[in-house]
């Protein structure tokens, strides 16, 4: 710090103001008042109850896990092998097929949820929700693959041979050896999966109709009238397992590897 | 191990003495299958595991391809259907439409600003990031990165709703001083905010590897040779972190451009950008042809600004490093 005082202090504000939404939305929920003001009328856990007895806000929620969930089953098997299969075989095309697998984050994601709305559209599955988990699967693939191939990267090929040479066949190697030397760049990639399809916006507001709102879908769509607490008690929710998963991410893989030199 | 722990099984054929476990049975019954894979075919296990990804982005492609299909037939609206037959009529009226043209000089705008801004306030929060002596500050600071690329766009534009509202905090405690209220929401230079403070955690993670990769003695030659800070920053910093400069410039342009949320709640309607042109078209006025029109010239913007990136950075995004 005594290096860099000006930097630390401006990167000490802008955190502020990065924290500023999520801070005054948690504060928000807290009030035992009608309105969300400031400073509150008092604290209380009320807003919170009324989300659990609400119908349409709770059914929201429970939608949005539904997706998560199938985004995330979805993505751990295909990303999974499609990481091994990239980092341990050699493919004469690989460019094109790494080039392939990263569309889904060169395609701006109003261009992605467009052309699956339509897609879907055509094989007659919008208004159901397990379709918008595999949208989110689609559109964020490219997070799975990445921590996998960490993951691959970072295991010693050696273990497999030492395997083997211990009488182990490939099968075994493979589900006995290689996997649980994978299993936290998994952890790590399906923790990213189920957050983002949690909180999955334009493209869950793409293929929802008014009997399959998602959560975000359901905060847009409230917030565009008057500003209850109890949509600061349901943000306040994400906002905690936005917290949950930054902490369990820095255990698993650590958060310093965004800053290793490339 | 789930070997180890495993119960010992049946006993395996008459004369086996020792215990042959399940688990062994199992894995010699898969091993089996496994070895009667020919050998001449071992190429296609590679692509057996590839296939579910390559089915996944598939979706993807098709959906582009039905949308650039869409683009390519006139809406009738007599019966709200598209024509049968293929034309340019869309594209055709992208060109003479006032409103298309106001919308993307706007998205424009916003897209140049935004990433300026960006840069500008991304620096220092990444050189405070990888400079820092203090594990613990570099701790929060990247806490404070990844806390809010989870919380998500929509809960982030609610908080400031509530912060920047008519009746929000920011004009209640204006008015405990006897100022206000401002009309704060709903306007150009809001939505802006908005996107900067969206896209900066962005521009931090492309910029701090850059920045990682300077050698701290290098400022230090800088310095014993009578530059200045400033002039060390501008001079060598800089010029050494223009690879992290530019990626970060391009990740924040394309989402800027292609970005909906932000324009739609902080804007409500008055600023709209391409996207939410894109979501009217569809759900407003139901020109489902049109609306792809505009789609596609987005996605094929986007997407030529995002594979600039690529070729500049490499395919190094997905991490994998080939076989060896």
């Amino acid at each position: 710090m005594r290096e860099t005082p000006l930097a630390g202090g401006l990167a000490l504000a802008l955190l502020l103001l990065l924290a500023a939404p999520s801070l005054v939305v948690a504060g928000a929920s807290l009030t035992a008042g009608e309105i969300v003001q400031f400073p509150p009328e008092g604290l209380s856990l009320r807003w919170y109850g009324r989300v659990l007895e609400a119908g349409e806000v709770r059914d929201a929620f429970f939608r949005s896990l539904e997706v998560a969930t199938v985004c995330t089953l979805l993505a751990l098997p295909s990303g999974t092998l499609a990481a091994v299969a990239l980092a341990r075989w050699r493919f004469r095309a690989a460019l094109a097929i790494q080039l392939y697998l990263l569309l889904p984050f060169t395609v701006p994601l109003i261009g992605s949820g467009i052309g699956l709305m339509l897609l879907f559209g055509e094989l007659g599955l919008l208004g159901r929700v397990w379709p918008v988990g595999v949208a989110c699967c689609v559109i964020n693939l490219p997070f799975m693959i990445w921590a996998v191939a960490a993951a691959v990267n970072a295991l010693d090929p050696e273990l497999e041979r030492a395997a083997a040479s211990c009488g182990a066949g490939p099968v075994q190697t493979f589900l006995l050896v290689t996997l649980p030397a994978l299993a936290p760049g998994m952890l790590a990639g399906a923790l990213v999966m189920f957050v983002l399809a949690l909180n999955e916006f334009l493209v869950s507001l793409l293929l929802v109709d008014a009997r399959t709102v998602t959560l975000p879908v359901q905060i847009y769509t409230q917030i565009r009238g008057v500003i209850t607490p109890d949509l600061a008690a349901v943000s306040t929710v994400y906002v905690l397992v936005a917290a949950a998963a930054v902490l369990l991410l820095d255990r698993l893989v650590g958060l310093d590897v965004f800053l290793r030199a490339r | 191990m789930a070997l180890s722990s495993g119960r010992p099984g049946l006993r395996a054929g008459p004369s086996a003495g020792a215990p042959y476990r399940l688990s062994w049975r199992i894995f010699d019954a898969l091993e089996a299958v496994a070895a009667r894979w020919p050998a001449r075919a071992e190429g296609t296990v590679k692509w057996l595991l590839l296939a579910p990804a390559l089915l996944v982005v598939g979706l993807l492609v098709f959906g582009l391809l039905v949308m650039a299909d869409a683009s390519l037939r006139v809406m009738d609206f007599r019966t709200y259907q598209l024509s049968d037959h293929y034309a340019t009529a869309n594209y055709v009226r992208l060109l003479a439409w006032g409103a298309f043209h106001a919308t993307l000089w706007r998205s424009l705008a916003a897209t140049v600003l935004v990433t300026l801004a960006c840069l500008v306030l991304a620096f220092p929060y990444a050189w405070a990031l990888t400079r820092t002596a203090s594990p613990r500050l570099r701790r929060v600071l990247l806490v404070g990165l990844f806390l809010p690329f989870f919380v998500g766009q929509v809960v982030r534009a609610y908080g400031w709703l509530v912060i920047l509202g008519q009746q929000g905090l920011l004009n209640q405690a204006l008015g405990l001083l006897g100022l206000g209220p401002y009309r704060l929401l709903f306007s150009y230079p809001t939505v802006l905010f908005g996107l900067v403070q969206y896209m900066l955690p962005f521009a931090v993670l492309m910029l701090a590897p850059a920045l990682a990769a300077i050698p701290e003695e290098i400022e230090r030659a800088a310095a014993s040779c009578g530059a200045s800070r400033w002039r060390a920053l501008f001079r060598v910093v800089l010029p050494m972190a223009r690879p992290g400069l530019i990626a970060a410039a391009l990740v924040v342009a394309t989402l800027t451009l292609t970005d909906f949320a932000m324009p739609a709640i902080l804007g409500g309607g008055t600023n709209d950008f391409l996207a939410n042109l894109v979501h009217d078209q569809f759900f407003r006025t139901s020109n489902a042809g049109l609306g792809s029109a505009i789609a596609l010239v987005l996605t094929l913007l986007g997407t030529s600004v995002a594979g600039l990136l690529l070729a500049l950075a490499g395919v190094g995004a997905l991490g994998v490093r080939g076989a060896r």
